[in-house]
Protein backbone atom coordinates (compact mmCIF):
# COMPACT_ATOMS: atom_id res chain seq x y z
CA UNK A 1 0.00 0.00 0.00
CA UNK A 2 2.81 2.37 0.78
CA UNK A 3 4.90 1.24 -2.35
CA UNK A 4 1.44 1.86 -4.07
CA UNK A 5 1.26 5.17 -2.71
CA UNK A 6 4.93 5.92 -3.47
CA UNK A 7 5.09 4.76 -7.11
CA UNK A 8 1.42 5.96 -8.01
CA UNK A 9 -0.34 8.54 -6.55
CA UNK A 10 2.72 10.95 -4.76
CA UNK A 11 3.97 11.84 -8.23
CA UNK A 12 0.56 12.53 -9.70
CA UNK A 13 0.15 15.13 -6.57
CA UNK A 14 3.52 16.59 -7.28
CA UNK A 15 1.51 16.67 -11.13
CA UNK A 16 -1.30 18.19 -9.65
CA UNK A 17 1.02 20.65 -8.03
CA UNK A 18 1.99 22.09 -11.83
CA UNK A 19 -1.80 22.27 -12.86
CA UNK A 20 -2.59 24.58 -10.15
CA UNK A 21 0.72 26.56 -10.48
CA UNK A 22 -0.41 26.91 -14.21
CA UNK A 23 -4.04 27.95 -13.76
CA UNK A 24 -3.13 30.71 -10.89
CA UNK A 25 -0.92 32.27 -13.15
CA UNK A 26 -3.24 32.24 -16.08
CA UNK A 27 -5.73 33.42 -14.08
CA UNK A 28 -3.99 35.95 -12.92
CA UNK A 29 -2.71 37.45 -15.76
CA UNK A 30 -5.59 36.43 -18.14
CA UNK A 31 -7.81 38.58 -16.24
CA UNK A 32 -6.35 41.65 -16.18
CA UNK A 33 -5.08 41.28 -19.59
CA UNK A 34 -8.61 40.16 -20.80
CA UNK A 35 -9.71 43.73 -19.17
CA UNK A 36 -7.21 46.00 -21.07
CA UNK A 37 -8.24 43.79 -24.53
CA UNK A 38 -12.54 44.41 -23.45
CA UNK A 39 -11.01 48.42 -23.48
CA UNK A 40 -9.32 48.46 -26.51
CA UNK A 41 -11.79 46.90 -28.22
CA UNK A 42 -14.34 50.19 -27.00
CA UNK A 43 -11.71 52.40 -27.78
CA UNK A 44 -12.60 55.09 -30.02
CA UNK A 45 -9.24 55.30 -31.35
CA UNK A 46 -10.31 52.28 -34.02
CA UNK A 47 -7.00 50.70 -35.56
CA UNK A 48 -6.54 49.74 -31.80
CA UNK A 49 -10.02 48.16 -31.43
CA UNK A 50 -9.58 46.59 -34.76
CA UNK A 51 -6.81 45.13 -34.25
CA UNK A 52 -8.41 43.92 -30.36
CA UNK A 53 -11.39 42.45 -32.37
CA UNK A 54 -8.77 40.98 -34.50
CA UNK A 55 -6.74 39.10 -32.25
CA UNK A 56 -9.87 37.60 -30.12
CA UNK A 57 -11.13 36.32 -33.32
CA UNK A 58 -7.55 34.05 -33.71
CA UNK A 59 -7.54 33.50 -30.55
CA UNK A 60 -10.80 32.34 -30.05
CA UNK A 61 -11.27 30.76 -33.59
CA UNK A 62 -8.00 28.47 -33.42
CA UNK A 63 -7.70 25.64 -31.09
CA UNK A 64 -5.49 26.46 -27.86
CA UNK A 65 -3.87 23.38 -28.65
CA UNK A 66 -2.13 24.77 -31.78
CA UNK A 67 -0.85 27.95 -30.45
CA UNK A 68 0.83 25.80 -27.62
CA UNK A 69 2.59 23.52 -30.17
CA UNK A 70 3.48 26.98 -31.93
CA UNK A 71 4.98 29.14 -29.02
CA UNK A 72 6.70 25.49 -27.80
CA UNK A 73 7.98 24.12 -30.87
CA UNK A 74 7.27 26.74 -33.97
CA UNK A 75 8.84 29.75 -32.62
CA UNK A 76 12.31 28.60 -31.89
CA UNK A 77 12.26 27.34 -35.48
CA UNK A 78 11.53 30.73 -37.36
CA UNK A 79 14.77 32.26 -39.01
CA UNK A 80 17.48 34.70 -37.42
CA UNK A 81 15.24 35.62 -34.32
CA UNK A 82 14.29 31.75 -33.22
CA UNK A 83 16.84 30.98 -31.25
CA UNK A 84 16.09 34.33 -29.08
CA UNK A 85 12.31 32.98 -29.00
CA UNK A 86 13.43 29.71 -26.75
CA UNK A 87 11.29 29.46 -23.28
CA UNK A 88 11.32 27.16 -21.15
CA UNK A 89 8.39 24.71 -21.68
CA UNK A 90 6.10 25.48 -18.38
CA UNK A 91 7.19 29.26 -19.04
CA UNK A 92 6.02 28.42 -22.88
CA UNK A 93 3.01 27.05 -22.41
CA UNK A 94 1.81 29.65 -19.46
CA UNK A 95 2.20 32.65 -22.26
CA UNK A 96 0.11 30.58 -24.48
CA UNK A 97 -2.69 30.08 -21.96
CA UNK A 98 -2.45 33.42 -20.85
CA UNK A 99 -3.02 34.81 -24.27
CA UNK A 100 -5.61 32.42 -24.95
CA UNK A 101 -7.67 33.11 -22.08
CA UNK A 102 -7.11 36.63 -21.80
CA UNK A 103 -9.26 36.70 -25.48
CA UNK A 104 -12.54 34.52 -24.33
CA UNK A 105 -12.26 36.71 -20.55
CA UNK A 106 -12.01 40.32 -23.20
CA UNK A 107 -15.62 39.05 -25.05
CA UNK A 108 -17.04 37.88 -21.24
CA UNK A 109 -16.18 41.54 -19.79
CA UNK A 110 -17.83 43.08 -23.54
CA UNK A 111 -20.80 41.15 -22.54
CA UNK A 112 -20.82 42.34 -18.53
CA UNK A 113 -20.42 46.00 -19.88
CA UNK A 114 -23.22 45.54 -22.89
CA UNK A 115 -25.56 44.26 -20.20
CA UNK A 116 -24.97 47.54 -18.04
CA UNK A 117 -27.93 50.02 -18.73
CA UNK A 118 -27.59 53.64 -20.52
CA UNK A 119 -29.64 54.77 -17.43
CA UNK A 120 -26.80 54.16 -15.01
CA UNK A 121 -24.65 56.17 -17.19
CA UNK A 122 -26.92 59.08 -17.14
CA UNK A 123 -28.03 58.52 -13.58
CA UNK A 124 -23.93 58.98 -12.77
CA UNK A 125 -23.23 61.73 -15.01
CA UNK A 126 -26.35 64.28 -13.46
CA UNK A 127 -24.87 63.28 -9.90
CA UNK A 128 -21.73 65.13 -11.42
CA UNK A 129 -19.25 62.36 -11.47
CA UNK A 130 -16.58 62.40 -13.73
CA UNK A 131 -16.15 60.00 -16.37
CA UNK A 132 -13.64 58.05 -14.62
CA UNK A 133 -15.61 57.99 -11.39
CA UNK A 134 -18.81 56.52 -13.41
CA UNK A 135 -16.36 53.93 -14.84
CA UNK A 136 -14.67 52.93 -11.53
CA UNK A 137 -17.56 53.68 -8.76
CA UNK A 138 -20.47 52.85 -10.95
CA UNK A 139 -19.60 50.41 -14.29
CA UNK A 140 -16.75 48.19 -13.43
CA UNK A 141 -18.69 46.83 -10.47
CA UNK A 142 -21.55 46.10 -11.93
CA UNK A 143 -19.62 44.63 -14.93
CA UNK A 144 -17.37 41.83 -12.77
CA UNK A 145 -20.81 41.16 -10.85
CA UNK A 146 -22.70 40.13 -14.61
CA UNK A 147 -19.97 38.53 -15.77
CA UNK A 148 -19.01 36.53 -12.42
CA UNK A 149 -20.80 33.43 -13.69
CA UNK A 150 -19.15 33.48 -17.25
CA UNK A 151 -16.14 33.41 -15.40
CA UNK A 152 -16.86 30.33 -13.08
CA UNK A 153 -17.31 28.69 -15.93
CA UNK A 154 -14.37 30.01 -17.70
CA UNK A 155 -12.29 28.83 -14.85
CA UNK A 156 -13.37 25.18 -14.62
CA UNK A 157 -12.69 24.56 -18.43
CA UNK A 158 -8.97 26.27 -17.62
CA UNK A 159 -8.67 23.42 -14.74
CA UNK A 160 -9.31 20.53 -17.44
CA UNK A 161 -7.70 22.67 -20.51
CA UNK A 162 -4.44 22.22 -18.38
CA UNK A 163 -4.05 18.68 -19.40
CA UNK A 164 -3.08 20.29 -22.90
CA UNK A 165 0.10 20.97 -21.18
CA UNK A 166 0.71 17.17 -21.83
CA UNK A 167 1.09 17.44 -25.14
CA UNK A 168 4.02 19.64 -24.96
CA UNK A 169 5.58 17.52 -22.43
CA UNK A 170 5.26 19.95 -19.23
CA UNK A 171 4.98 16.91 -16.51
CA UNK A 172 1.64 17.23 -15.12
CA UNK A 173 -1.19 15.50 -13.38
CA UNK A 174 -2.42 13.48 -16.42
CA UNK A 175 1.53 12.76 -17.53
CA UNK A 176 2.22 11.16 -14.70
CA UNK A 177 -1.08 9.18 -14.40
CA UNK A 178 -0.32 7.85 -18.00
CA UNK A 179 3.38 7.24 -17.30
CA UNK A 180 1.58 5.08 -14.05
CA UNK A 181 -0.44 3.25 -16.68
CA UNK A 182 2.60 2.46 -18.42
CA UNK A 183 4.34 1.47 -16.11
CA UNK A 184 2.31 -0.65 -14.05
CA UNK A 185 -0.01 -1.95 -16.27
CA UNK A 186 -3.11 -0.65 -14.59
CA UNK A 187 -5.73 1.67 -15.55
CA UNK A 188 -5.95 2.99 -12.22
CA UNK A 189 -4.40 6.22 -12.36
CA UNK A 190 -6.43 7.42 -14.85
CA UNK A 191 -9.60 7.09 -12.26
CA UNK A 192 -6.57 8.94 -9.81
CA UNK A 193 -6.35 11.78 -12.19
CA UNK A 194 -10.15 12.03 -12.61
CA UNK A 195 -11.07 11.86 -8.90
CA UNK A 196 -8.40 15.03 -8.45
CA UNK A 197 -9.32 17.20 -11.65
CA UNK A 198 -12.74 16.29 -10.23
CA UNK A 199 -11.93 17.54 -6.62
CA UNK A 200 -9.78 21.10 -8.23
CA UNK A 201 -13.42 21.76 -10.18
CA UNK A 202 -15.35 21.25 -7.11
CA UNK A 203 -13.35 23.92 -4.94
CA UNK A 204 -14.00 26.03 -7.70
CA UNK A 205 -17.50 25.49 -8.23
CA UNK A 206 -17.85 26.19 -4.32
CA UNK A 207 -15.81 28.75 -4.61
CA UNK A 208 -17.44 30.90 -6.51
CA UNK A 209 -21.49 29.98 -5.80
CA UNK A 210 -20.16 31.77 -2.81
CA UNK A 211 -18.26 34.75 -4.46
CA UNK A 212 -22.01 35.14 -6.64
CA UNK A 213 -23.98 34.88 -3.16
CA UNK A 214 -21.76 37.33 -1.61
CA UNK A 215 -22.36 39.98 -4.17
CA UNK A 216 -26.26 38.74 -4.91
CA UNK A 217 -26.72 42.63 -3.61
CA UNK A 218 -29.69 41.42 -2.40
CA UNK B 1 -34.84 87.13 -14.06
CA UNK B 2 -35.78 83.70 -14.56
CA UNK B 3 -33.85 80.73 -12.78
CA UNK B 4 -34.48 78.80 -16.35
CA UNK B 5 -34.18 80.50 -19.94
CA UNK B 6 -35.07 78.72 -22.81
CA UNK B 7 -34.85 80.67 -26.26
CA UNK B 8 -35.10 79.14 -29.77
CA UNK B 9 -34.21 75.76 -28.72
CA UNK B 10 -33.65 72.96 -31.96
CA UNK B 11 -33.00 69.70 -31.63
CA UNK B 12 -33.38 67.29 -34.61
CA UNK B 13 -32.23 63.22 -34.09
CA UNK B 14 -31.43 62.48 -37.70
CA UNK B 15 -33.21 64.33 -39.88
CA UNK B 16 -36.20 64.59 -37.30
CA UNK B 17 -36.80 67.75 -35.84
CA UNK B 18 -37.81 66.64 -32.44
CA UNK B 19 -38.11 70.31 -30.85
CA UNK B 20 -38.69 72.73 -32.92
CA UNK B 21 -37.55 76.79 -31.61
CA UNK B 22 -38.46 76.02 -27.94
CA UNK B 23 -38.71 78.94 -25.86
CA UNK B 24 -40.18 79.34 -22.35
CA UNK B 25 -39.19 80.50 -18.77
CA UNK B 26 -39.03 79.25 -15.31
CA UNK B 27 -39.40 81.96 -12.32
CA UNK B 28 -37.51 79.83 -8.64
CA UNK B 29 -40.03 78.27 -6.66
CA UNK B 30 -42.25 77.54 -9.56
CA UNK B 31 -43.73 74.15 -10.50
CA UNK B 32 -43.89 73.56 -13.89
CA UNK B 33 -45.93 70.27 -15.32
CA UNK B 34 -45.18 69.75 -18.93
CA UNK B 35 -47.78 66.79 -20.90
CA UNK B 36 -48.09 65.84 -24.28
CA UNK B 37 -48.79 63.00 -26.02
CA UNK B 38 -45.98 60.27 -26.53
CA UNK B 39 -43.44 61.71 -28.85
CA UNK B 40 -44.01 65.09 -28.09
CA UNK B 41 -40.44 66.08 -27.39
CA UNK B 42 -41.04 66.23 -23.47
CA UNK B 43 -38.32 63.64 -22.55
CA UNK B 44 -35.95 65.65 -24.96
CA UNK B 45 -36.39 69.11 -23.82
CA UNK B 46 -36.00 68.12 -19.98
CA UNK B 47 -33.00 65.96 -21.05
CA UNK B 48 -31.54 69.27 -23.12
CA UNK B 49 -31.42 71.27 -20.31
CA UNK B 50 -29.21 68.78 -17.98
CA UNK B 51 -27.36 68.10 -21.08
CA UNK B 52 -28.26 64.58 -21.55
CA UNK B 53 -28.45 66.05 -24.82
CA UNK B 54 -26.85 68.31 -27.25
CA UNK B 55 -29.33 70.89 -28.94
CA UNK B 56 -28.27 72.08 -32.20
CA UNK B 57 -29.35 75.72 -32.00
CA UNK B 58 -30.94 78.14 -29.35
CA UNK B 59 -30.10 79.14 -25.63
CA UNK B 60 -30.55 77.41 -22.33
CA UNK B 61 -29.66 79.75 -19.51
CA UNK B 62 -29.78 78.64 -15.86
CA UNK B 63 -29.50 80.81 -12.75
CA UNK B 64 -27.56 83.49 -15.02
CA UNK B 65 -25.74 81.53 -16.81
CA UNK B 66 -25.42 80.12 -20.41
CA UNK B 67 -25.05 76.44 -20.69
CA UNK B 68 -25.74 77.43 -24.36
CA UNK B 69 -26.07 80.37 -26.32
CA UNK B 70 -27.10 80.53 -29.84
CA UNK B 71 -26.22 76.81 -30.47
CA UNK B 72 -22.99 77.60 -28.78
CA UNK B 73 -21.78 75.35 -25.69
CA UNK B 74 -19.77 76.71 -22.67
CA UNK B 75 -16.62 75.32 -21.47
CA UNK B 76 -16.34 71.96 -19.72
CA UNK B 77 -16.00 73.10 -16.56
CA UNK B 78 -19.02 75.46 -16.86
CA UNK B 79 -21.21 73.34 -18.24
CA UNK B 80 -20.34 70.75 -15.24
CA UNK B 81 -20.79 73.78 -12.73
CA UNK B 82 -24.33 74.90 -14.32
CA UNK B 83 -25.88 71.31 -14.80
CA UNK B 84 -24.64 71.06 -11.05
CA UNK B 85 -27.33 73.06 -10.16
CA UNK B 86 -29.99 70.81 -11.28
CA UNK B 87 -30.92 67.17 -10.44
CA UNK B 88 -33.08 64.46 -11.98
CA UNK B 89 -35.08 61.76 -11.43
CA UNK B 90 -36.10 58.98 -14.15
CA UNK B 91 -39.18 57.36 -15.26
CA UNK B 92 -36.82 53.90 -14.36
CA UNK B 93 -35.43 55.15 -11.69
CA UNK B 94 -31.67 54.53 -12.65
CA UNK B 95 -30.38 53.36 -9.16
CA UNK B 96 -27.28 51.91 -8.77
CA UNK B 97 -28.12 48.44 -8.21
CA UNK B 98 -24.61 47.11 -6.40
CA UNK B 99 -24.88 49.58 -4.03
CA UNK B 100 -27.16 50.17 -0.95
CA UNK B 101 -29.68 52.92 -0.60
CA UNK B 102 -27.54 54.86 1.88
CA UNK B 103 -24.81 54.23 -0.45
CA UNK B 104 -26.34 55.36 -3.14
CA UNK B 105 -27.49 58.55 -2.03
CA UNK B 106 -24.09 59.14 -0.29
CA UNK B 107 -21.78 58.26 -3.30
CA UNK B 108 -21.63 62.11 -5.38
CA UNK B 109 -21.26 63.93 -2.32
CA UNK B 110 -18.54 61.75 -1.26
CA UNK B 111 -16.71 62.26 -4.54
CA UNK B 112 -17.74 65.75 -4.21
CA UNK B 113 -15.72 66.02 -1.05
CA UNK B 114 -16.80 69.25 0.21
CA UNK B 115 -18.34 67.95 3.29
CA UNK B 116 -17.40 65.53 5.53
CA UNK B 117 -18.66 62.16 5.74
CA UNK B 118 -20.30 62.99 8.76
CA UNK B 119 -22.03 65.71 7.65
CA UNK B 120 -23.04 63.65 4.39
CA UNK B 121 -24.23 60.83 6.65
CA UNK B 122 -26.54 63.03 8.54
CA UNK B 123 -27.97 64.80 5.68
CA UNK B 124 -28.22 61.02 4.32
CA UNK B 125 -30.37 59.85 7.00
CA UNK B 126 -32.21 63.32 7.25
CA UNK B 127 -33.58 63.02 3.52
CA UNK B 128 -34.35 59.33 4.14
CA UNK B 129 -36.69 60.13 7.11
CA UNK B 130 -38.07 62.68 4.59
CA UNK B 131 -39.09 60.45 2.19
CA UNK B 132 -40.00 57.83 4.92
CA UNK B 133 -37.75 55.18 4.25
CA UNK B 134 -35.14 55.10 7.43
CA UNK B 135 -35.08 51.82 7.98
CA UNK B 136 -34.28 51.05 4.31
CA UNK B 137 -30.87 52.62 4.58
CA UNK B 138 -28.94 49.51 4.34
CA UNK B 139 -31.07 47.96 1.74
CA UNK B 140 -30.44 47.26 -1.74
CA UNK B 141 -32.73 48.60 -4.62
CA UNK B 142 -33.83 45.50 -5.84
CA UNK B 143 -35.09 44.91 -2.15
CA UNK B 144 -37.54 47.54 -2.65
CA UNK B 145 -40.85 48.32 -4.49
CA UNK B 146 -41.09 50.52 -7.56
CA UNK B 147 -42.96 53.47 -5.54
CA UNK B 148 -40.08 53.00 -2.59
CA UNK B 149 -36.85 53.14 -4.94
CA UNK B 150 -38.47 56.31 -6.76
CA UNK B 151 -38.32 57.95 -3.56
CA UNK B 152 -34.55 56.68 -2.81
CA UNK B 153 -33.84 58.61 -6.25
CA UNK B 154 -35.78 61.27 -5.36
CA UNK B 155 -33.38 61.31 -2.28
CA UNK B 156 -30.58 60.61 -4.09
CA UNK B 157 -30.99 64.13 -6.40
CA UNK B 158 -31.81 65.94 -3.05
CA UNK B 159 -28.51 64.98 -1.69
CA UNK B 160 -26.34 67.85 -4.20
CA UNK B 161 -28.77 70.29 -2.71
CA UNK B 162 -30.18 71.58 -6.27
CA UNK B 163 -31.84 74.45 -7.06
CA UNK B 164 -33.83 72.73 -9.47
CA UNK B 165 -35.46 69.04 -9.65
CA UNK B 166 -36.30 68.13 -13.26
CA UNK B 167 -38.59 64.71 -13.10
CA UNK B 168 -39.40 62.62 -16.65
CA UNK B 169 -42.42 60.84 -16.15
CA UNK B 170 -41.74 60.01 -12.45
CA UNK B 171 -44.56 57.42 -12.05
CA UNK B 172 -45.20 55.74 -15.03
CA UNK B 173 -42.99 52.40 -14.39
CA UNK B 174 -45.08 52.30 -11.29
CA UNK B 175 -48.26 49.99 -10.10
CA UNK B 176 -51.07 52.62 -9.46
CA UNK B 177 -51.13 51.62 -5.64
CA UNK B 178 -47.79 53.03 -5.82
CA UNK B 179 -48.05 56.63 -7.49
CA UNK B 180 -49.71 57.88 -4.64
CA UNK B 181 -46.83 57.71 -2.27
CA UNK B 182 -44.40 59.21 -4.85
CA UNK B 183 -46.46 62.28 -5.59
CA UNK B 184 -46.63 62.84 -1.87
CA UNK B 185 -43.31 63.29 -1.36
CA UNK B 186 -43.22 65.07 -4.76
CA UNK B 187 -46.00 68.06 -3.23
CA UNK B 188 -44.06 68.03 -0.16
CA UNK B 189 -41.40 69.57 -2.16
CA UNK B 190 -43.76 71.83 -3.97
CA UNK B 191 -44.95 73.24 -0.41
CA UNK B 192 -41.00 73.63 0.62
CA UNK B 193 -41.12 75.89 -2.74
CA UNK B 194 -38.37 73.67 -4.92
CA UNK B 195 -38.39 74.40 -8.00
CA UNK B 196 -39.59 71.47 -10.21
CA UNK B 197 -40.05 70.86 -13.96
CA UNK B 198 -42.41 67.77 -14.10
CA UNK B 199 -43.29 65.66 -17.25
CA UNK B 200 -46.02 63.73 -16.64
CA UNK B 201 -49.72 61.97 -17.37
CA UNK B 202 -50.59 62.41 -13.98
CA UNK B 203 -53.59 64.96 -15.12
CA UNK B 204 -54.25 65.07 -11.21
CA UNK B 205 -51.10 66.07 -9.69
CA UNK B 206 -50.35 68.72 -12.42
CA UNK B 207 -53.81 70.62 -11.74
CA UNK B 208 -53.37 70.14 -7.91
CA UNK B 209 -49.56 70.78 -7.57
CA UNK B 210 -48.18 72.77 -10.90
CA UNK B 211 -48.42 76.70 -10.70
CA UNK B 212 -48.00 76.46 -14.51
CA UNK B 213 -48.86 73.33 -17.38
CA UNK B 214 -46.96 73.42 -20.86
CA UNK B 215 -48.80 71.43 -23.58
CA UNK B 216 -46.33 70.10 -26.09
CA UNK B 217 -47.38 68.46 -29.05
CA UNK B 218 -45.04 67.19 -31.99
CA UNK B 219 -42.01 69.46 -30.90
CA UNK B 220 -43.52 72.61 -30.15
CA UNK B 221 -45.55 74.19 -27.11
CA UNK B 222 -48.86 74.60 -27.84
CA UNK B 223 -50.38 76.55 -24.82
CA UNK B 224 -49.08 77.46 -21.47
CA UNK B 225 -51.61 78.55 -18.45
CA UNK B 226 -52.11 78.21 -14.99
CA UNK B 227 -53.88 74.87 -14.29
CA UNK B 228 -57.28 75.99 -13.69
CA UNK B 229 -57.41 77.75 -16.78
CA UNK B 230 -55.50 75.05 -18.98
CA UNK B 231 -57.43 72.26 -17.67
CA UNK B 232 -61.29 74.37 -17.92
CA UNK B 233 -60.56 76.95 -20.47
CA UNK B 234 -58.17 74.60 -22.82
CA UNK B 235 -57.72 77.24 -25.92
CA UNK B 236 -55.95 75.33 -28.65
CA UNK B 237 -58.30 72.61 -30.51
CA UNK B 238 -55.04 70.25 -30.12
CA UNK B 239 -55.40 70.99 -26.35
CA UNK B 240 -58.67 70.03 -26.44
CA UNK B 241 -58.22 66.72 -28.13
CA UNK B 242 -55.50 65.55 -25.60
CA UNK B 243 -57.16 67.03 -23.22
CA UNK B 244 -60.41 65.04 -24.18
CA UNK B 245 -58.68 61.70 -24.84
CA UNK B 246 -56.48 61.75 -21.20
CA UNK B 247 -58.44 63.34 -18.49
CA UNK B 248 -62.41 63.19 -17.65
N1 LIG C 1 -31.79 59.02 -28.99
C1 LIG C 1 -32.73 59.18 -29.96
N2 LIG C 1 -32.44 58.89 -31.24
C2 LIG C 1 -33.36 59.06 -32.21
N3 LIG C 1 -34.61 59.51 -32.00
C3 LIG C 1 -34.96 59.81 -30.74
C4 LIG C 1 -34.04 59.66 -29.66
N4 LIG C 1 -34.67 60.04 -28.52
C5 LIG C 1 -35.91 60.41 -28.89
N5 LIG C 1 -36.10 60.28 -30.22
C6 LIG C 1 -37.33 60.62 -30.96
O1 LIG C 1 -37.65 61.95 -30.66
C7 LIG C 1 -39.05 62.10 -30.52
C8 LIG C 1 -39.35 62.72 -29.20
O2 LIG C 1 -39.01 61.80 -28.18
P1 LIG C 1 -39.22 62.09 -26.64
O3 LIG C 1 -38.70 60.92 -25.90
O4 LIG C 1 -38.64 63.41 -26.29
O5 LIG C 1 -40.81 62.16 -26.54
P2 LIG C 1 -41.72 62.21 -25.25
O6 LIG C 1 -42.63 63.36 -25.41
O7 LIG C 1 -40.90 62.16 -24.03
O8 LIG C 1 -42.58 60.88 -25.41
P3 LIG C 1 -43.07 59.84 -24.28
O9 LIG C 1 -44.32 60.41 -23.67
O10 LIG C 1 -43.35 58.59 -25.04
O11 LIG C 1 -41.98 59.67 -23.28
C9 LIG C 1 -39.66 60.73 -30.73
O12 LIG C 1 -40.14 60.66 -32.06
C10 LIG C 1 -38.52 59.80 -30.52
O13 LIG C 1 -38.68 58.66 -31.33
MG1 LIG D 1 -40.57 60.71 -22.50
Amino acid sequence: MVDYWNRIIWPMIEGAQMTVLLFFIVILLSIPLGFLLTLAVKSRFKPLSWLAQLYITVMRGTPLLLQLLLICFGLPMIPVVGEYLVFDRFVAACIGFVLNYAAYFAEIFRGGLLSIDKGQYEAAKVLGLTKWQTTTRVILPQMFRVALPAVANESITLVKDTALLYAVAVPELLHFAQTAVNREFTIVPYFIAGVIYLAMTLILTVFFKWLERRYKYE
Amino acid sequence: MALIEVSNLKKSFGNQEVLKSITFSVDRKEVIAIIGPSGSGKSTLLRSLIHLEEIDDGSICIDGEYLVKDGQYAKQTEIRKITGKMGMVFQQFNLFPHLTVKENLMLAPKLRKTESLGEIEKRCYDLLRKVGLSDKADAYPNNLSGGQKQRVAIARALMLNPEILLFDEPTSALDPELTGEVLKVMKDLAEEHMTMIVVTHEMGFAREVANRVIFMDGGEIIEENEPEQFFLHPQHERTKAFLHKNWK
